[in-house]
């Protein structure tokens, strides 16, 4: 199961709860009673405690979690350069910074990395915000990041999983959007 | 006389025949904007989900995202100028808003709206509904240069026009309880003070917190124009993202917070059960002033070159705006409603509904401003999901819920019980598929904004078209809202 698909069984079991919740109060207006405002208030003190406990621990596990910084102590194995344009990412192995180089780059042979290695994608842009979507050979997204013009950004990400990647462009940047595509290939270790 | 006329004060804009009269009738000239404007984005919707389905054949993708610009600004729009009509009549109760301000927000939106469909429908401007800066000045030769000019035009008109009217609500409400006394400082201080209800509480934070908005917009938008205009001058990108978000944000969750304000409002007058402000109501709707500004940082985690500190109050101040709204607002509604007398009119139905649809988006929002679970979400289907949820399923019902119930009231129009349950249930069954259509999207990687689906994500296309007979319910149920409440509007209008 992918974090995905685990994170939309949580909120559909959230949301059935909601709902199960807001069904049964409407229900209950078919026989009134008397409601206790300091019964209520208890109830209201209770479920704030919970849900304080229950937000509070998922920063706690979370905060740590986040894309910025990961393995900053390290050196990467592969430095990739992924430069966004209308409508292509350039994948190569040097810097892309001009029209030409994105228009060669382009029509190159992908990249290739090797699986298990620390990957450091170097991306920008040369014209309008650009997003990054990595999909592995499976179509499942894996991680992202944006591309800004006037902006260098870094994504270090490893692919255990030999084969085809797909960068698909995940900020809509003009007509040719949903055709924009970037590629690149991870190799079995030697 | 309507019911909200018999209960008004003395020295309020509804104590006054005449005025009240003109109230009724501005009321109801909003509802048949909001009602023809939401009927006609529904169908750019209808018509951008069937095109992502393959079924659109003859139209270029360019169309797509001129439809895209066209249905986001336009439903961003139109509900907040429907929360605002709702608000500013149901504000005349307490105090005097100004009816020559109200008209002049009318005619600044139908001269906002007339410049929008402009460019996005003949000029095919299709930079979408946060036209992220420098978008605009690159179609790729898809919209022309005056198109750019005239969408900017939309935005300034609609800008000036919403602020003077939020303004306006500000000076009414300071009038008659001073700003200190909307926001119920005295409640907060355990002092004597004026009776605020906790409509005009609700109402004023919301208020306040949608000027710092267009703040932020007008200093956008002459940022751009000096771009457009020539010369040397190029903007930061990443200074207008954070300003088009604190703008964006900040529009939609005021949108949101004034169907709320309606909901606090409206719905114990249909319930035995009612609502007085209290230490911890007043603290909630005071700190939500900021707090609503502090967490549009969540659309920039995938900009890794904002300061990391950002990023970390982004996370925070997302997780934390849930608690006032659960503990303070959504578990009041509960408790309005839980065993007491309640009239189940499509209004109070609507209301409570919409609030359902407020905590069950808010799952998702919480969701998805994780940094860790937004590295996999962002921009993929599982946004729009959460945000048709807080608005469709949410603010929009409270609003038809209000403008149904204001249009029976002015008309004096029995209510149709098995009708309204009807369009209830129909509503609920056609917006929760759709939007399951969008979640599940989400789940499975597929992007947000995408004309047509490549084949690495081509389950996009099977989502698609398994939202299509659910838009077709709620279209249904639209409909048939449409007729009942056009009919206490035209019944109105002859009163």
């Amino acid at each position: 199961m992918t974090p995905q698909v685990a994170a939309f069984y949580l909120y559909l079991t959230l949301a059935a709860l909601i709902a199960v919740v807001f069904l049964v109060v409407a229900a209950s207006t078919r026989r009134p009673r008397e409601v206790s405002k300091r019964g209520a208030n208890r109830l209201r003190a209770g479920f704030f405690v919970l849900l304080a406990v229950i937000l509070f621990s998922a920063l706690g596990l979370t905060l740590g979690r986040m894309p910025y910084d990961v393995w900053a102590g390290q050196i990467p194995d592969q430095v990739v350069y992924v430069t966004g344009k209308q409508f292509a990412f350039a994948v190569a192995g040097t810097p892309v910074e001009t029209d030409e180089a994105w228009q060669e780059a382009t029509m190159s042979p992908p990249v290739r990395v090797p699986a298990g290695s620390l990957v450091e994608f170097r991306v920008r842009s040369l014209d309008v915000n650009h997003g990054v979507a990595i999909y592995d050979p499976g179509g499942v997204l894996l991680g992202q990041i944006q591309a800004m013009p006037g902006y260098l950004s870094r994504l270090r990400m490893r692919f255990e999983q030999p084969g085809y990647y797909s960068m698909l462009c995940l900020e809509m940047c003009g007509y040719a959007h949903s055709s924009m595509r970037g590629v690149f290939i991870v190799e079995p270790r030697a | 006389m309507s019911a909200s006329e018999a209960v008004a004060a003395a020295d309020t804009a509804l104590a006054d025949p005449t005025s009240a009269r003109a109230w009724r009738r501005i009321t109801l000239h909003w509802t048949v904007v909001v009602a023809v404007l939401f009927l006609l984005m529904l169908l750019a919707g209808l018509t951008m989900r069937a095109y992502q389905g393959g079924y659109v054949m003859g139209l270029g993708p360019e169309w797509f995202y001129a439809l895209l610009t066209v249905h986001g600004l336009g439903m961003v729009g139109t509900w907040y100028v429907g929360a605002m009509a709702g608000v500013s009549y149901r504000l005349a109760r307490f105090a005097r808003p100004g009816l020559g301000v109200a008209r002049f927000a009318y005619l600044g939106t139908a001269v906002g709206v007339v410049l929008l469909v402009l460019s996005t429908l003949l000029g095919r401007f299709g930079a979408g509904w946060y036209f992220l800066h420098p978008l605009p000045f690159h179609s790729g030769g898809m919209w022309p240069e005056w198109s750019i000019g005239v969408f900017f035009a939309a935005l300034g008109v609609l800008g000036v026009t919403w602020t003077i009217w939020t303004l306006d609500l500000l000076r009414a409400v300071a009038r008659r309880y001073s700003l200190g006394g909307a926001l119920a400082w005295h409640v907060i201080r355990g002092k004597q003070g004026p009776d605020t209800p906790p409509f005009v509480l609700v109402a004023t934070s919301t208020l306040i917190s949608a000027i710092a908005a267009f703040v932020a917009a007008v200093i956008m938008l002459v940022l751009f124009v000096a771009e457009w205009l020539g010369g040397q001058f190029v903007n930061d990108a990443l200074l207008m993202k954070n300003l088009v978000f604190f703008f964006g944000h900040g529009l939609v969750n005021i949108t949101m917070y004034l169907g709320v304000a309606l909901v606090y409002d409206l719905l114990p007058e249909f319930s035995s059960r009612k609502l007085s402000v209290n230490k911890l109501m007043a603290w909630a709707w005071n700190l939500a002033i900021l707090l609503v500004l502090l967490v549009y940082f969540h659309h920039l985690y995938m900009d890794f070159m904002q300061p990391r500190f950002l990023q970390y109050l982004g996370q925070i101040g997302s997780y934390l705006i849930a608690i006032p709204a659960a503990v303070i607002s959504i578990f009041s509604v509960l408790y309005v409603v839980y065993g007491a007398r309640v009239r189940w009119t499509l209004a109070a139905m609507f209301l409570f509904f919409g609030v359902m649809g407020w905590a069950i988006g808010g799952v998702q929002a919480v969701i998805d401003s994780t940094i860790s679970a937004n590295f996999r979400f962002h921009n993929t289907l599982w946004v729009p999901a959460h945000f048709h949820t807080y608005y469709l399923l949410g603010v929009v019902m409270m609003v038809l819920g209000t403008l149904h119930h204001l249009a029976g009231e002015f008309a004096e129009a029995p209510e149709n019980a098995r009708l309204s349950k009807v369009i209830t249930t129909l509503f609920l069954i056609g917006g929760y598929g759709f939007i399951l259509m969008f979640a599940l999207g989400g789940a499975h990687s597929v992007p947000r904004r995408f004309a047509a689906y490549p084949q690495d994500v081509a389950q996009g296309i099977g989502y698609a078209r398994m939202a299509l007979p659910f838009i077709a319910v709620l279209a249904g149920a639209v409909l048939l809202y449409l007729w009942d409440t056009g009919r206490r509007c035209a019944q109105a209008f002859r009163a």
